[in-house]
């Protein structure tokens, strides 16, 4: 399991490398999530990354034959994300937390938090069993 | 007792030599306090967070000074400014704005209120391949926006995309403009040159303003790099593009901004992206966040999400 997911991972990247004369990603594009799904993060927090172009908050879950997988949830900037509260201290390393997101369509263990403002409705987060939003 | 005396000094003068570097903790602590679980960041003096619009409905305003633009104005609507599916005025979808990225077609055939192209316009327009949603959007891997390599969003995308918080501030000869949204500032001229004949290529050009009336002021852009995209639908534009800007200050606290595009190399007439798009001013006090694109974190992020979420028909 774990293998065909590192082979899957390994070879994405190489697909990725190869394609050199387009850029492989572009920020903002909602299109490879399923916008009609949520699917819950559960696991530990491992690395929470405060960047542009989208703030990261990585976990470790597990699947449901107990094997450890290691999700991606994306947000948005950080500007964007502190307009609804979020911190450079929001998670740390060790956090056990539950996010409500968006499944990448393509099944790998990436899910997205899509459009956020004050405006919008919030996903549901738990840390540490207390509610976030 | 001498002793005892000793100890006291010793521990007022730690007390003294602590309490500088801690009040200012405990002082950021009392204002900012981090933003406990399920609650609002109360806001302080540093990355301000602009009200959402409801905070401005009903609010009576004093008029609007003289000859004055100065001051940070924010994209009134909360999400009006952001333009993810291409210029406010022509959105790129088939149906009201958030909705309708289905059933697109490459000549942009079929949206509400499409651009009219020449066809060397079509022909640029259909090289350009964004990843926002918009009726042209290709998959992730395939788009070309000049954005997903930190290049410079450039003038007037920095407008037509995601426009947040600008900040103006005019001084005798000129108008500073300062954007927010990937950190770019402009110089508009307001001494009475012309604009250049043939310039050199710039990200965000050449700038030159005036008062038409005492609350209207005028900016012409000129000298753009043909590289950047109008918008983020990758509406194309030439180095023959210029730019109107139209800032009219309504009252005191809002202002009204029109951006008109001319490039009949590229669009067979006159195009508006805004059309009296509200802008409202800040307190003296707000401090624009920073929003920077780091093609360091940009490779990070592609290798950390970008890559591993391509869909299956780019896995071959």
């Amino acid at each position: 399991m774990m293998k065909t997911n590192k082979c899957r991972t390994l070879c994405i990247v190489i697909v990725g490398l190869l394609a050199v004369s387009v850029p492989v990603f572009a920020h903002h594009g909602g299109a490879s999530y399923d916008t009609s799904k949520t699917v819950t993060v559960k696991g530990t927090v491992t690395e929470y990354i405060w960047t542009n172009p989208h703030v990261l908050v990585k976990l470790d879950g597990k699947d449901d034959s107990g094997n450890t997988v290691h999700w991606v949830v994306e947000g948005q900037n950080p500007v964007s994300m502190m307009a609804i509260s979020w911190t450079k201290n929001t998670f740390k390393p060790g956090d056990e937390v539950e996010i409500d997101a968006m499944p990448a369509k393509n099944g790998n263990p990436v899910a997205f938090l899509g459009t956020v403002s004050p405006t919008a409705p919030r996903k549901r987060i738990v840390i540490n069993g207390k509610q976030f939003q | 007792m001498s002793k005892r005396l000793v100890v006291s000094v010793v521990a007022l003068l730690a007390g003294l030599t602590i309490s500088p570097s801690l009040s200012p903790i405990l002082g950021a602590q009392t204002a900012s306090p981090i933003a406990a679980a399920g609650q609002e960041a109360k806001p302080d003096k540093w990355n301000s967070i602009p009200p959402i619009k409801p905070a401005y409905a009903g609010k009576k305003s004093a008029p609007a000074p003289r000859r004055d633009l100065s001051g940070v104005w924010d994209a009134a609507e909360a999400d009006g400014g952001r333009q993810p599916s291409g210029a406010l005025e022509h959105v790129a979808l088939t149906a009201p704005r958030g909705q309708g990225v289905e059933g697109g077609r490459p000549d942009e055939t079929g949206i509400m209120r499409p651009l009219h192209y020449t066809p060397l316009g079509l022909e640029a327009l259909k090289a350009n391949k964004p990843s926002g949603p918009s009726v042209r959007q290709v998959p992730a891997a395939l788009a070309n926006d000049p954005l997903d390599q930190c290049d410079p969003i450039g003038f007037p995308r920095m407008e037509l995309y995601e426009l947040r918080t600008i900040e103006l501030a005019q001084t005798a000869n000129q108008v500073i403009y300062l954007n927010s949204f990937y950190g770019n500032w402009r110089i508009i001229w307001t001494d009475g040159r012309e604009l250049p004949k043939d310039p050199e290529p710039r990200w965000n050009g050449y700038s030159v303003g005036k008062w038409v009336d005492d609350y209207t002021f005028v900016v012409e852009t000129v000298g753009l790099n043909p590289r950047s995209w109008l918008d983020h639908a990758g509406r194309p534009h030439s180095e023959d593009l210029r730019v109107e800007e139209r800032f009219h200050r309504v009252d005191h606290d809002n202002m009204e901004l029109t951006v008109t595009i001319f490039d009949l190399k590229m669009y067979t007439e006159p195009w508006q992206g805004l059309n009296k798009f509200p802008l409202h001013l800040q307190p003296p006090d707000f401090d624009m966040p920073e929003l920077i694109c780091s093609p360091v974190d940009m490779a990070e992020y592609n290798r950390q999400v970008g890559n591993a979420v391509l869909p299956p028909s780019e896995k071959k």
